[in-house]
């Protein structure tokens, strides 16, 4: 079992890896110092772990016929996915390229984003995509596994209806059978313990589906602001989506998303398994995210990202986010600015507002802890554009 | 049609395999009591029925339960092989659903005991429909089969393309259902032998009414489609401005559905004129209810809105929390609810 303590801290501005300590500019307004303790199997590092076999490579495939009169186009994302998948690895032909990474024995997780319903979710073309490349290597359906925290989620947004046949839609509130057994969504062996506001429930446990079943996850996050972790990406989607009781890393205005979402992405089930990482940008949100109940905060680059490297994937999400928000007049999502602070409700109807001091320096602490690459100056940035 | 239950009861979904969603019941005040609440040991994803005082539901520990409609009293429980997220049917003594373990089971109303089980290989989330001597119902692996009411023997079997979410409708000579393979098919009830097929631009999840010889089912494409029940031809379509999962229950003339676009839309059968349009409530999954004086939505954040049937004015919304896609019961005596965290309602 790998146990590792993380502190960061509030007086020494400084984030402890066990025995690796780093310098850390501290936030502002300043916050209370934050132990995690982290109790996860001991994995051996894959050369397919974070940051994988393309550290820093960001694809951004970008087709202005990815919506069609309001619909996510099948074929458009078909498209998009192959040319993405090819320029991410450099093969010839898509097949391949999804053979650098899965075996057809593998079973592989994907994790979706649900939330944010109707129109700023993980689009099911993306995930029937994802599903026949996968089965293009010899992945059967049934080694396939939908999942995220919220089965209603998943529900209302259809994808236990809408997949293949034969593909598990698992949301991990709910108990399941597998082979004759029921299981639960949470390993209890596999938690991150923190107080952060003083809560009761201290531990985070991590999803059983990452834990034990997956040998891989596909992470297919969407491109968001968040109110109080700045963007939700790659990291977020892992992160917060694998791992229960998260909410209580944010209580208005201060969040906790930095380091937390950083850390539970070093535990060694997500670091090991989640290989590869598209990014739906079909439909993005600049503002109130994720949920985005305001669709004037909704615009449409017609986008996916591609790399095996979330940090790299996230800061370039960051730069796209923040070149809107600029675009719009609306502030950065590292403003500090006390008099943008609102509630929910203001934040649903202005740009200018937000319940939190976002926090998306977990993207930078998730880079400190190895996972990635955050410097723009070193990120490879390709871009393909279907015409 | 089923012909062996009363107003008060409301025996499969949308209360009657007329479809209707509708009631006798002329509820228009905002319930203002609890009666009852009961908490089920796991998720409901289902809707419950009624009959003789008893509601039926079913749940994702398994089970199916019987409950006294006026004291919340579980009477009896049936352990099934796995979760439960079908809607069940009741015909004569008998209450039907499908299981995630493949099987349709038919047990003993007043008991619970289990009479047959019809083992199968996807997972039913369908309401099994009883017509006649035969119950019908698709599976999620795509399998769409008629069993004997009484044995639970296969008639017929059919195989599509793929998923069957979609409760199915039997008239006296078709049965009819949606498929995610995206088509609407009207099969020979008798024998299974295709009739028509009727190809709309993605799947089709919700389940459809038939009336006036109109098959009135919406799609993920975006379109609402009343279909000439005998062929299949487009008569009428309507876009909205996202996908459908919403079932449509029809009501004097008047076919009610969600949209995931947020919106309850109210329009004439005949022509699909619109009645009515509410306003958002951000997304809607659920299935209405409808009668000549009240139409009443479940929406997924947690409210329960009441409209009038007539004009779309909102009579009352409850708002009980936790997310609610199950059909409620709506009765001159109560209005019984199940939400997906698991717990029935009975409000008055």
């Amino acid at each position: 079992m790998d146990r590792r303590t993380f502190v960061f801290g509030a007086t020494l501005g400084t984030l402890n890896l066990g025995s690796t300590r780093l310098r850390w500019s501290q936030p502002d307004p300043p916050r209370k110092s934050l132990k995690i303790d982290v109790r996860a199997p001991e994995m051996p590092l894959s050369p397919l772990g974070m940051p994988g076999l393309f550290p820093g490579r960001v694809v951004e495939v970008v087709h202005p016929g990815a919506i069609v009169r309001r619909r996510v186009s099948q074929p458009a994302v078909r498209v998009m996915l192959e040319a993405g998948m090819k320029a991410l690895t450099g093969e010839t032909l898509a097949e391949n390229a999804w053979r650098r990474l899965f075996t057809a024995d593998d079973v592989v997780a994907i994790k979706v984003n649900p939330s944010g319903v109707p129109q700023t979710t993980t689009s099911i073309p993306l995930v029937r995509e994802v599903v026949q490349a996968l089965n293009g290597v010899g992945v059967p359906n049934k080694h396939i596994i939908v999942y995220d925290r919220n089965s209603n989620q998943l529900e209302v947004n259809g994808y236990h209806a809408l997949l293949p046949a034969g593909v598990r839609v698992v949301g991990l509130d709910q108990r399941w059978a597998v082979g004759g057994e029921t299981r639960g969504g949470y390993d209890p062996a596999v938690f991150c313990e923190m107080d952060c506001f003083g809560e009761l429930e201290t531990r985070s446990y991590l999803a059983s589906v990452v834990s034990t079943e997956a040998t891989k996850i596909v992470n297919l996050p969407c491109l968001k602001e968040h109110n109080a972790s700045g963007v939700t990406g790659c990291l977020k989607n892992l992160a917060y989506g694998s791992f229960n009781n998260v909410a209580r890393t944010h209580v208005d205005p201060k969040t906790y998303t930095d380091p937390v979402i950083a850390v539970m992405c070093s535990a060694a089930p997500v670091r090991s398994k989640a290989v590869l990482n598209i990014m739906d940008g079909i439909r993005a949100v600049y503002h109130s995210g994720p949920f985005a109940w305001n669709p004037d905060f909704v615009w449409e680059p017609q986008t996916l990202l591609l790399g095996t490297d979330p940090v790299a994937v996230d800061r370039i999400e960051l730069e796209i986010v923040e070149q809107k928000r600029r675009e719009v007049g609306a502030p950065s999502v590292w403003d500090r600015n006390p008099d943008h602070l609102g509630t929910s409700a203001d934040m649903q109807q202005s740009f200018m507002k937000s319940p939190f001091y976002r926090e998306p320096g977990h993207i930078k602490t998730a880079s400190a802890l190895g996972l990635g690459t955050w410097e723009l100056d070193k990120i490879d940035r390709r871009v393909v554009r279907i015409a | 049609m089923s012909g062996d239950h009363t107003d008060r009861d409301w025996v499969t979904l949308l209360g009657g395999n007329e479809r209707r969603g509708g009631t006798s019941a002329t509820r228009r005040s905002a319930p203002k009591d609890l009666v009852w609440k009961v908490g089920l040991p796991d998720s409901v994803r289902s809707s419950p029925v009624l009959r003789d005082g008893s509601l039926f539901v079913t749940c994702r520990d398994g089970c199916v339960y019987a409950i006294d409609s006026r004291t919340g009293k579980i009477r009896w429980k049936f352990q099934a092989g796995a979760a439960i997220d079908s809607t069940p049917s009741i015909s004569g003594n008998l209450v039907f659903f499908g299981c995630d373990d493949g099987a349709l089971y038919a047990v003993d109303h007043t008991a619970g005991r289990l009479q047959w089980s019809a083992a199968g290989e996807g997972a039913i989330w369908t309401t099994p429909i009883v017509r006649d001597d035969s119950v019908y119902a698709g599976s999620t692996d795509g399998t769409f089969k008629a069993v004997d009411r009484s044995s639970g023997r296969t008639r017929w079997q059919r195989q599509m393309q793929g998923r069957i979410c979609s409760t199915a409708y039997a008239s006296a000579e078709l049965v009819y259902f949606g498929c995610t393979d995206g088509q609407v098919y009207a099969l020979d009830s008798a024998s299974g032998k295709d009739r028509w097929a009727f190809r709309a631009g993605d799947s089709v999840i919700a389940s459809p009414a038939v009336v006036d010889g109109m098959v009135l089912v919406g799609s993920e494409d975006f379109f609402f489609y009343a279909l000439d029940a005998a062929s299949g031809a487009v008569r009428w379509k309507f876009e909205t401005d996202l996908g459908i999962a919403s079932s449509a229950a029809v009501a004097d003339g008047r076919v009610f559905f969600g949209g995931k676009d947020g919106f309850v839309y109210a329009r004439a059968v005949t022509d699909g004129r619109e009645i009515w349009k509410s306003k958002s409530l951000r997304t809607i999954t659920a299935t209405p209810v409808a009668g000549g004086s009240m139409t009443c939505i479940q929406g997924f954040y947690g409210s329960t809105q009441a409209y009038d049937s007539n004009t779309g004015e909102e009579l009352w919304r409850a708002n009980l929390g936790g997310s609610l896609q199950s059909t409620p019961i709506v009765t001159d005596e109560a209005l019984y609810l199940a939400t997906y965290p698991g717990v029935l309602y009975a409000l008055r």
